[in-house]
C-alpha cells in the first residue's frame, strides 16, 4: 500500500485555519501544498486548557522531529515556545503570511524532510 | 455556531500508521464538507502518535487496551474535555468527527482481534471490524459524560471494506444537519 505522508508539518495557528471573513485561509494554501497540519489552540481558551493542549501538541512534535520530520510555524501561539523548550525543541522557522502567495513561497522555501530521503531510499 | 473535532490525521496524515496516509497532509473531503457547512474545525491530538510513535504497527483495540494506554487517553480527554467545555458553556453545538475502525479513534466501528499478539503476522483478510467505541474515544465519552455535555458523531471510512466518499461526505452533512452551523 502506497503511503502518501509528506513528512512536512505545520505548526499552525487558529486563525488561520478557522479565518474569520476575508482573512487568510491557511488551511487551504498548506492542503494544496501538501503540507500536514498542527492546530495551535484558539487565544480564546482558558490558559489552563491551552496549556495542557500545547503540551500535548509538543510531545508530538517532539516524536516527528525524532524521525527527521521537517516543521514550519504559521501564526504565533503564546505558550508554544515553552512548551517545545521542555521538550527539548526548537521553534521551528515562522511566517505571519500576509497572503496565500506569502505563505505558498515560504513553504516552497523550506529544506526537503530528512524522513523523505530516508523512505525514498530505505537502504541508504 | 458549531464546532467540529476532528480527529487529529483528518489534518495531518503524517500521524498514520505507516502505510495509512491517504494523502499528503489534510484529508480534504472531510474539512471541506465541515467548513462549506460554517462549521469551526478542532484538531484533537493522536492518542497513538506520542504513545507507540511513528514506527507502531497496525494494532487492534485489545492490544492497546493496557492500562498505560488508557491513562495516556483519559489525560488526552481531559485536555480535550475542557476545550470542548469552553465551547460548550457559549452555546455551541459539538460534533466528534472520527476515524472509523480505528482501535483508538472510532466512533461507531472499532477493530478488534482478541486473538492477535506476538509475532506481527495474520491472514489476509482477517476481519476485526466491529461496532464500537476506540478506546480515546471511549475515554473521552466518559469525561464528557462527566461534564454533561453532549456531543454527536461521525467518522472518516477509509479503513471499511465499504468506503465510498459521496457516502462519507452524505453521512456527515447528515450529523451536522441541513442547516449551516
Amino acid at each position: 500500500m502506497r503511503d502518501e505522508r509528506s513528512f512536512r508539518v505545520a505548526l499552525v495557528a487558529d486563525h488561520y485555519v478557522n479565518p474569520a471573513p476575508g482573512g487568510l485561509d491557511g488551511l487551504a494554501v498548506l492542503a494544496a501544498a501538501g503540507w500536514g497540519v498542527m492546530q495551535l489552540p484558539d487565544d480564546a481558551y482558558p490558559a489552563e486548557v491551552a496549556r495542557l493542549l500545547l503540551a500535548e501538541i509538543a510531545e508530538q512534535v517532539e516524536e516527528f522531529s525524532r524521525h527527521g520530520y521537517v516543521f514550519v510555524l504559521v501564526g504565533e501561539r503564546a505558550g508554544l515556545a515553552e512548551a517545545l523548550a521542555r521538550v527539548g525543541v526548537a521553534v521551528p522557522p515562522r511566517v505571519e503570511p500576509a497572503s496565500p502567495g506569502e505563505l505558498s513561497e515560504f513553504l516552497a522555501a523550506q529544506p526537503d524532510p530528512p524522513a523523505l530521503a530516508a523512505a525514498e531510499n530505505p537502504a541508504g | 455556531m458549531g464546532v467540529a473535532f476532528v480527529a487529529h490525521c483528518l489534518l495531518n496524515q503524517n500521524s498514520k500508521v505507516r502505510e495509512g496516509a491517504h494523502c499528503a497532509g489534510v484529508y480534504s473531503p472531510i474539512v471541506d464538507v465541515l467548513r462549506a457547512k460554517g462549521w469551526r474545525v478542532e484538531q484533537m491530538p493522536c492518542p497513538e502518535l506520542a504513545f507507540a510513535g511513528l514506527n507502531r504497527f497496525w494494532a487492534v483495540r485489545e492490544q492497546y487496551d493496557t492500562a498505560a494506554f488508557r491513562r495516556h487517553c483519559r489525560r488526552l480527554a481531559v485536555a480535550v474535555a475542557g476545550a470542548i467545555a469552553a465551547r460548550a458553556e457559549q452555546g455551541e453545538e459539538v460534533v466528534l468527527v472520527g476515524v472509523e475502525g480505528s482501535p483508538s479513534m472510532g466512533v461507531t466501528v472499532t477493530s478488534s482481534d482478541p486473538d492477535r499478539g506476538g509475532r506481527p503476522s495474520w491472514p489476509e483478510g482477517t476481519p476485526e471490524h466491529t461496532g464500537g467505541e476506540g478506546i480515546f474515544v471511549e475515554e473521552l465519552h466518559a469525561e464528557l459524560d462527566r461534564r454533561g455535555i453532549t456531543f454527536r458523531v461521525a467518522g472518516e471510512t477509509h479503513a471499511l471494506a465499504t468506503h465510498d466518499v459521496a457516502t462519507e461526505r452524505a453521512r456527515l452533512e447528515s450529523v451536522l444537519g441541513d442547516g449551516d452551523a
